[in-house]
């Protein structure tokens, strides 16, 4: 109720202000992607897609209010009504920014309320598929980002040059999130498989460079990102325990913990375009999580090529990502640790910290097109295929199995748009 | 605050525009001459001022042929260039593109009533002690 009146008096304060001057300049957009996604496997990937098909996992609606009260200042709030980040069974509407802007001079620019981190090349337009043309941006990098939404500030200083615009960017922000985890056994609070999201508190902090020229993008960003559970200590490890039972023994968590985890976030960008036409794109991110979720320190890249052909454009992409060698190795340690009677009862438990550990081992080939059918709108079509290596964090493993070794061909299908 | 030059009687007096008209960039206020590059940088969201001087930009609707011949002549791009170009600024939560108006006489009286204001019209129909400060090759 408190963020639904949030959202209604930051749009009505936005409107009032613009009728109260008609010198001021009132911008009301909004954008919408319908989308479906459809896997060979019974299993859901990415949340939401298996062999049923869904259309929850890219289907999303916002709306945009930009005014400037004079050159220099303005204010822009965007909502969204998307999947919620909270829960896998229902969609909520949140405020996705809600920031006034101030342009001192060309060269400067302060932004201030709820703000989109600048992490990759996409992130800040993430929501907006008419933006970009793959059908979903790879998820091997784009999910690296442990918050991409906070409430702070943003300052950045922008070196115009005859060829090449560089733009320095700082920020600092706090928010609340959730993190989300499956137990293909148990789950966190029930003996029964699912998803569960925990409740933290981030800080984020990071520098950003990025060079522009009219048609190329090159980026850089350091972040660091504290990370707190909220009320309880987090960074606990995942240890084994001795049995009585010789050579058996049961992993559980250690006791102690950290009141926050630092995490550093680094990343890297480009977008060039080539002769004849051809665009290569590639990004780079690197994440460290000490945690007992120490899968998700990983890396994760992407390569990708496409070539315009009047309103079609056809794309390639070979993504990757990995945990450190350590998390995939601890993983298979738990995964693999099969409790012999009389503990075979504590068997779902071991799957359940095996499911903590959140290994990422994965790659993606994907091939796919846009296809712009009018100014506003988009199509875009994709077929991907999705390899696990040792176990993958983005597959929801079946029961009695686990998310290692799997293939699995994903197709989707979107209509993007503005309005 | 700046006086806008332009009154709007002189406004509304402006010819029919010829389509192989020169376009030229006009300006309320004192705004100082610009080079291509500084009109393509304000354009496009990239700077908000002009010798130190806030300015605002105008545009004409998507569409419309002069808008078209600006974009191409000026900015050196093509429509859906442009509106992918400020598609993505917007949604990247850098600014909204430039007001747009229908018409050519909208968009001179916005700017006859903001300081500050820059708008492109066709030599024909620039009213008479316009502060010019942009030439356009004619084609």
């Amino acid at each position: 109720m408190n963020g639904f009146f949030v959202r209604f008096l930051s749009l009505t304060v936005l409107a009032t202000l613009s009728a109260s001057s008609p010198a001021m300049d009132f911008n009301v957009s909004g954008f919408g992607t319908v989308g479906f996604a459809q896997s060979d496997k019974p299993y859901h990937y990415q949340r939401f897609i298996d062999e049923e098909g869904t259309f929850t996992r890219d289907s999303i609606l916002g709306v945009q209010a930009d005014v400037k009260f004079t050159s220099q200042l303005g204010a822009t709030v965007q909502g969204k009504l998307a999947p919620s980040s909270e829960s896998d069974r229902r969609w909520d509407a949140t405020l996705s920014w809600a920031f006034v802007s101030w342009r001192p001079t060309d060269e400067w620019l302060v932004r201030a309320g709820k703000l989109r981190l600048p992490f990759m090349l996409n992130t800040e337009n993430a929501d907006v598929g008419a933006t970009y043309d793959f059908a979903r941006l790879p998820m091997e990098v784009y999910s690296i980002a442990p918050t991409t939404d906070v409430v702070g500030l943003s300052i950045s200083k922008t070196w115009l040059g005859e060829k090449v615009d560089w733009t320095l960017e700082g920020y600092t922000g706090r928010t609340e999130g959730h993190w989300r985890y499956y137990g293909r056994e148990i789950r966190d609070g029930s003996n029964a498989p699912g998803s569960w999201f925990l409740p933290i508190k981030i800080k984020s902090s990071g520098l950003v460079l990025t060079a522009k020229t009219t048609d190329d993008v090159f980026r850089a960003g350091v972040h660091e990102v504290e990370v707190a559970r909220m009320g309880t200590k987090t960074g606990t490890d995942i240890v084994r325990n001795a049995t009585p039972i010789p050579g058996v023994g049961i992993y559980n968590f250690a006791p102690g913990g950290v009141e926050k985890l630092i995490v550093p976030v680094y990343n890297l960008g480009a977008s060039v375009l080539l002769p004849q036409a051809v665009r290569v794109t590639g990004e780079y991110a690197l994440i460290r999580v000490n945690s007992a979720s120490e899968g998700l320190s990983r890396w994760g890249a992407y390569l990708s090529v496409s070539r315009r052909f009047g309103e079609w454009m056809p794309y390639v992409y070979f993504a990757k990502m990995k945990s450190t060698d350590g998390a995939l190795e601890q993983w298979k340690r738990i995964n693999g640790n099969v409790l012999p009677p009389p503990l075979a009862h504590l068997n779902p438990t071991q799957k359940f910290l095996a499911d903590i550990v959140v290994p990422m081992d994965q790659s993606t080939l994907a091939l796919g097109t846009s296809w712009r059918v009018s100014a506003n709108g988009l199509v875009k079509a994709e077929w991907a295929h999705v390899r696990t290596g040792v176990a993958s964090g983005l597959v929801d493993a079946p029961k009695g199995s686990d998310s290692g070794g799997q293939h699995l061909n994903v197709y989707s299908v979107s209509y993007n748009f503005t309005f | 605050m700046n006086t806008p030059v332009i009154s709007l009687g002189l406004l509304l007096i402006a010819g029919v525009a010829n389509a192989n008209d020169e376009v030229v960039v006009i300006a309320s206020g004192a705004l100082p001459k610009v080079d291509l590059p500084t009109l393509q940088r304000l354009y496009t969201g990239r700077i908000v001022s002009v010798g130190q001087q806030a300015a605002t930009p105008l545009n004409l609707s998507a569409g419309d042929p002069l808008r078209k011949r600006f974009l191409e002549g000026v900015l050196g791009q093509t429509e859906e260039q442009y509106t992918g170009y400020w598609l993505v600024r917007r949604y990247v939560g850098k600014g909204a593109p430039p007001q747009e108006f229908a018409t050519v006489d909208e968009m001179l009286r916005q700017l006859a009533s903001t300081p500050g204001a820059v708008a492109y019209v066709p030599v024909s129909k620039v009213p008479s002690g316009a502060n010019i400060i942009y030439r356009a090759g004619g084609k």
